[in-house]
């Protein structure tokens, strides 16, 4: 019966998104970025770092799109085709590990404080408040240039702050929520707290972590994103925002449209296609904001 | 409401302290030598041991926090390890430029953005609303390197609009003070940096404006304005508008928050020197001091902006300091 319930939740989820033409859009878009991530170092033509040479044996450097190189090379001959297929892996398991990791420490604390309130909520809401003071980029270039560039510290940088949003939202739902008779119900009945939190709470507010995990998988792409492009990235994975910063020191700005243009088109249909979604998600949630 | 207020001045002095406290113990536990982040290596054995202890190094890390806490309160910030001036003179020379370009960008989004939100609500479901929704979404999903470097390959490098990057053109010196902000120059090396900016965040203020007009649109003394015969037109702005822009300003203050941290960016692209630029060049060139009183000073106008947001909107909305003050 439980795992009934949850597929019908799903599918719930799963037709609104299909009502709404920004969710299918989205959805499609993400699947694509998906297959691709999983099936990366098969799809790619060429290795990551490998310097090439055309038919003729001269090194092909900054060449523009053409039937050997679909989509040019970079100013030390790499193809970047290849280096799109393979950052799309790291990006996506970027993105995908900090949005997860993120929503599960933002609903925690925020199921937790709003529940509870009292000191408890006075804590966390302080503690939120601190993270909120922050300023996210600066603290991931400075926590990266202080601990090594990895992506397992760039992972960690980034959910240190990106709880915030959602630890707040998810406090405000709760508190509401709390007050319903239904949980004054289960209180009197002798529901355990964490009975009460997890079993009554929490499945009213899983849209919300749903929305919130499509946004803060954004935001992390767009924060990593944001630190490759100013040189604070792993060396070893290469990222869209890697990309563009490599053709930033090249000097190549001026001529080089191509190898601007697909990291760019990347990272812009990726997050949009997260947007898209959030705003399907948006529109059910409040039906005012439904056409008509 | 006065203790609303002077509850979220120690809020917000807590904050400040504690994120200090915070980046005092990043900066210690970090792999290395500890003594590195504030003595460069540059300088000789019988100078770093001066140096040692005249930053109280080789005391207890307990003793070097209450040092470190007086040195933030005494504006005794160190000195920089690549220029070797205080950091504070270099600070405060960025901090007005990054408030300048954050301004401006700030201003055009919040004006833009709220006057569109309001005719998309109006003619809802119309092209305009539609339109300016996918617009506004791509924009926001758009990093600002990208929107930036494209503003640069078009306007800058093939149509020679606009300069290139900096502040001003080399061998122009801008106006000090005020005078400054209205010099020409100084204006037309803004313009890029702060639409780049101001592009990114315009679907934040738009879209709340259009759905808090919605909204609003449903409640009782709209119908009633409507009734007593004044035009749309009237309605809309006088009464509905008025109502709908609480959220925004709500929202907004957050993003401004957020919008100073995403300056860095928007700054390398255009090599604007401002505050953004400062820590990412001592980052990459590991000049702590500078790195850590940049960071801190971020995060200080960020709570302060917060505060002035939270002060301001139980004026707007006194509902909620009432109910705060009770909490």
């Amino acid at each position: 019966m439980r795992l009934s319930a949850i597929t019908e939740f799903f599918s719930f989820q799963f037709k609104t998104i299909k009502r709404s033409r920004f969710g299918i859009f989205g959805a499609m878009i993400l699947i694509f970025f998906g297959i691709i991530a999983i099936f990366a170092p098969l799809i790619a033509p060429h290795e990551l770092w490998e310097s090439l040479r055309d038919s003729s044996g001269k090194l092909a450097i900054l060449r523009q799109p053409c039937l050997e190189f679909p989509m040019g090379t970079t100013a030390m001959g790499r193809d970047i085709l290849s280096q799109m297929i393979l950052a799309t892996r790291t990006t996506v398991i970027i993105g995908l590990t900090s949005g997860l990791v993120s929503v599960f420490i933002g609903a925690n604390i925020g199921l937790f404080a709003g529940y509870y309130g009292g000191k408890l909520d006075e804590v966390f809401m302080r503690l939120t408040d601190i993270v909120y003071g922050m300023p996210f980029l600066p603290f991931l270039i400075v926590l990266i240039s202080l601990f090594g560039r990895n992506i397992w510290f760039v992972i960690i940088a980034i959910c240190c702050i990106i709880w915030r949003t959602s630890a707040r939202v998810i406090r405000a739902q709760v508190l509401s929520i709390r007050q319903r008779q239904y949980i004054q119900a289960a209180k009197a009945r002798g529901c355990s707290d964490l009975r009460i939190i997890f079993g009554h709470i929490m499945p009213n507010i899983l849209p919300l972590l749903l929305l919130y995990t499509a946004f803060n998988i954004a935001w992390s792409v767009l924060a990593e994103a944001g630190a490759s492009f100013l040189g604070f990235s792993d060396p070893n994975n290469i990222t869209w925002g890697g990309m563009l910063y490599n053709l930033w020191i090249s000097g190549k700005i001026r001529t080089a449209w191509w190898w601007f243009a697909s990291p760019s088109i990347c990272i812009i249909l990726f997050v949009s296609a997260l947007v898209f979604i959030s705003r399907a998600y948006e529109e059910v949630a409040n039906p005012r904001l439904r056409q008509r | 409401m006065q203790e609303f207020i002077i509850r979220r001045i120690i809020y917000a002095i807590f904050t400040i302290f504690a994120v200090a406290t915070i980046l005092f113990f990043i900066f210690r536990i970090m792999p290395g030598d500890p003594t590195a982040q504030i003595i460069s290596p540059a300088l000789d054995a019988a100078s770093q041991a001066r140096m040692k202890e005249a930053f109280g190094l080789d005391k207890p890390l307990s003793i070097q926090y209450v040092l470190y806490l007086k040195g933030l309160v005494t504006l005794e910030w160190g000195r920089s390890f690549t220029s070797s001036k205080p950091v504070f003179d270099i600070l405060i020379y960025r901090f007005w430029n990054t408030i300048f370009l954050m301004g401006a960008a700030m201003c055009f989004t919040l004006i833009i953005g709220t006057g569109l939100g309001m005719l998309m609500a109006w003619k809802r479901g119309g092209p305009l609303d539609v339109g300016a929704t996918v617009t506004a979404l791509i924009l926001q999903s758009a990093p600002p390197f990208v929107t930036g470097i494209l503003f640069l390959m078009i306007l800058s490098y093939q149509l020679d609009v606009f300069p290139t990057g900096g502040m001003n053109t080399p061998g122009m010196r801008l106006p000090s003070g005020m005078a400054m902000l209205f010099n020409k120059d100084f204006l037309h090396h803004l313009f890029l940096p702060a639409m780049t900016s101001a592009f990114y965040y315009l679907a934040t203020p738009m879209l709340i404006m259009r759905d808090s007009m919605l909204e609003v649109t449903g409640s009782d003394y709209i119908e009633l304005a409507q009734a007593k015969g004044l035009s749309p037109k009237m309605v809309m702005i006088k009464h509905a508008a008025r109502n709908a822009l609480l959220p925004v300003f709500t929202v907004s203050s957050v993003m401004i928050g957020f919008a100073l941290g995403g300056q860095v960016i928007v700054e390398k692209v255009f090599s604007w020197p401002g505050m953004g630029l400062l820590i990412v060049e001592a980052a990459s060139s590991h000049d702590y001091p500078v790195a850590q009183a940049t960071f801190l000073m971020l995060a200080a106008v960020i709570i302060v902006l917060n505060l002035l947001a939270d002060i301001s909107y139980c004026y707007l909305d006194p509902r909620i300091s009432v109910s705060g003050g009770k909490k």
